[in-house]
């Protein structure tokens, strides 16, 4: 139990799950509440490359612009069913993800970020300009998709306990692969790679694998995005995006899990709180992420630093 | 195949760096259970040795033979599996992790699910390797404290237990000592050969400092500029012209 965060994660999920029914709740908050829940999301899986194995991604995006045109793809057909959807979008990412890991791993420093920022933006080039999957401007205007015959996934309240279940799922498994003997590894090529050749680990075999779990979380969270937006754009595959979510795990602390979570949500929601009040909103987000960066080195969460002596720090 | 006892064989071993030759035709042979040490002035060439032994450059000619299989070439990772580690001249461990996760990754590279999906969630006990060898390095009590916290000598001996972890036959030891006083030179080189012995290990040594291997070493070879100039007990070793001007000569030059 307390592999998987014990008392406390259960308080949390359970508030979660309790939000639709607080009294100020609308179907515009339930769906930002989806939106901070989903970002939370990637970051966290991003966190498993970043903060764990000392990989940082440049084109995540990828992984989750592919998951969501797989899904569009299925729902514009009228393949409605979420257990197609998902497993699809695991296929094609799977896919992409082990023919980008294997060569991002292969050299070791710079060319990670290098590598996965460079495929992501021919993944983006390809569909921006590909006219069979709408071009920029994407593929409009999708069905909702059913959870079972019968049973669609059409008000906000079942798209927000969809996010919340892909939450758990996530949470489980990330919690799982950091308190494992394989987030052990990964922790010991974060802090010393050559070390950990020298004590019988096949280094690539172990990052190639991170980057396989990050990558088919983040690409089943593209998956659930166009039930939510009836959506799937280019736009999702921007590098800027990749950039959010580092930035969302950097806000939230690095190598800690429920970080990104909490930076991710704060990020969706700073976004779009300022955003509906300026125009010029990157300019404010750029000044409270400067601070954060600048006064909270280990990130909204290392807070709590203060309050308890309890360790954060990854140390699997 | 191997000669009879011998656990490791280096034959005609050269590693040239463009222009350089770092190693110019060293052979060792290295009998089960020895302390076999390699000495040398700086910039002789024992690092060298010892990095195409462990894997980390492929030798421009020559082969390796450990335990009777050619390992010239394979990877660190694949030459650590057999049975083969090695320690770092300069302190090489996982800084920012406990004591005990450092030497619990190391051990946890031996049990069987390692490298194995299985190791996500089939969690062997490693404790009862990674426990008794702290307690024999005396870092029983620092087990909790980031390894980046140690000092130097604790270091010293956690990157030994590092390399113990993996249950090795043989042990190369870079310069165990290096950074050490005198005396506590003295005490490591003999808990290290109490360990060895105690658990049937092979113990090939690097040292600088002549005096630290005489006592304890069965056989010595020394290498000058890359080449091997002498080979045999300490005693011989201690009496050879050639060694004597390589390290009193080699000053002069």
């Amino acid at each position: 139990m307390s592999r998987l965060g014990g008392r406390a994660g259960v308080v949390a999920f359970a508030l979660l799950a309790a939000l639709p029914a607080a009294p100020w709740m609308s179907k515009y908050y339930l769906l930002l509440a989806f939106d901070a829940l989903l970002f939370g999301a990637i970051a966290m899986s991003l966190d498993l490359l970043m903060g764990y194995t000392g990989l940082v991604s440049f084109g995540h995006a990828a992984f989750y612009g592919l998951g969501a045109y797989a899904t569009a793809i299925l729902l514009e057909r009228g393949v409605l069913s979420l257990w197609a959807c998902v497993p699809f979008a695991i296929l094609v990412v799977g896919v992409y993800a082990v023919v980008v890991s294997y060569f991002a791993t292969a050299r070791r420093g710079i060319y990670f970020a290098l590598l996965t920022l460079i495929f992501a933006e021919v993944v983006y080039t390809f569909f921006r300009y590909t006219q069979t999957f709408g071009g920029s401007d994407g593929i409009q205007g999708l069905p909702d998709a059913t959870l079972w015959p019968g049973v669609a996934i059409d008000t906000p309240v079942r798209k927000y306990y969809l996010v919340l279940a892909y939450l758990v799922v996530a949470w489980v498994v990330c919690r799982t692969v950091v308190t494992s003997h394989f987030g052990r590894v990964l922790v010991a090529i974060r802090e010393n790679e050559d070390r950990a050749r020298f004590l019988g680990y096949n280094v690539q075999r172990y990052k190639m694998a991170a980057c396989l779990i990050s990558a088919l979380l983040t690409g089943v969270a593209g998956a659930i995005y166009p039930m939510r937006s009836a959506f799937a754009t280019p736009d999702l595959m921007l590098w800027t995006e990749s950039g959010e979510f580092i930035i969302s795990v950097m806000i939230g602390g690095l190598g800690t899990l429920v970080g990104p979570v909490v930076g991710g949500a704060f990020f969706t929601i700073l976004r779009d709180k300022v955003s509906s009040v300026v125009d010029w909103y990157f300019i404010v987000i750029g000044v409270v992420l400067i601070v954060i960066v600048l006064f909270m080195p280990r990130g909204l969460l290392g807070l709590r630093r203060l309050l308890t002596p309890h360790r954060w720090r990854a140390t699997a | 195949m191997a000669r009879d006892g011998l656990i490791l064989e280096v034959e005609a071993v050269c590693k040239h760096f463009g222009a350089l030759a770092a190693l110019t035709r060293v052979s060792l042979a290295v009998e089960a259970g020895q302390v076999f040490s390699v000495i040398g002035p700086n910039g002789a060439g024992k690092s060298t040795l010892f990095n195409v032994v462990s894997g980390l450059h492929e030798p421009t000619a020559g082969r390796v033979r450990f335990a009777g299989e050619d390992i010239t070439g394979l990877p660190p990772e694949a030459v650590n599996r057999r049975g083969l580690a090695k320690t770092f001249q300069i302190t090489n461990v996982f800084p920012e992790i406990s004591v005990l996760d450092n030497v619990r990754v190391a051990a946890q590279s031996r049990v069987a699910e390692s490298g194995r999906v299985a190791s996500l969630w089939r969690r062997s006990d490693v404790d009862r390797v990674a426990l008794p060898l702290l307690d024999a390095f005396g870092l029983a009590g620092r087990r909790d404290e980031l390894a980046a916290n140690l000092s130097h000598g604790e270091q010293r001996y956690l990157e030994v237990c590092l390399a113990l972890a993996t249950e090795p036959r043989l042990l190369l030891l870079d310069e165990p000592t290096a950074g050490m006083t005198p005396g506590e030179t003295r005490q490591a080189t003999a808990l290290i050969r109490a360990i060895a012995l105690e658990r049937g290990l092979t113990l090939l040594l690097i040292e600088h400092d002549m005096s630290v291997v005489m006592g304890i070493s069965d056989r010595v070879a020394v290498l000058h500029f890359g080449e091997k100039i002498a080979e045999g007990t300490p005693e011989q070793i201690r009496s050879d012209p050639g060694v004597i001007e390589a390290y009193l000569g080699g000053a002069d030059d």
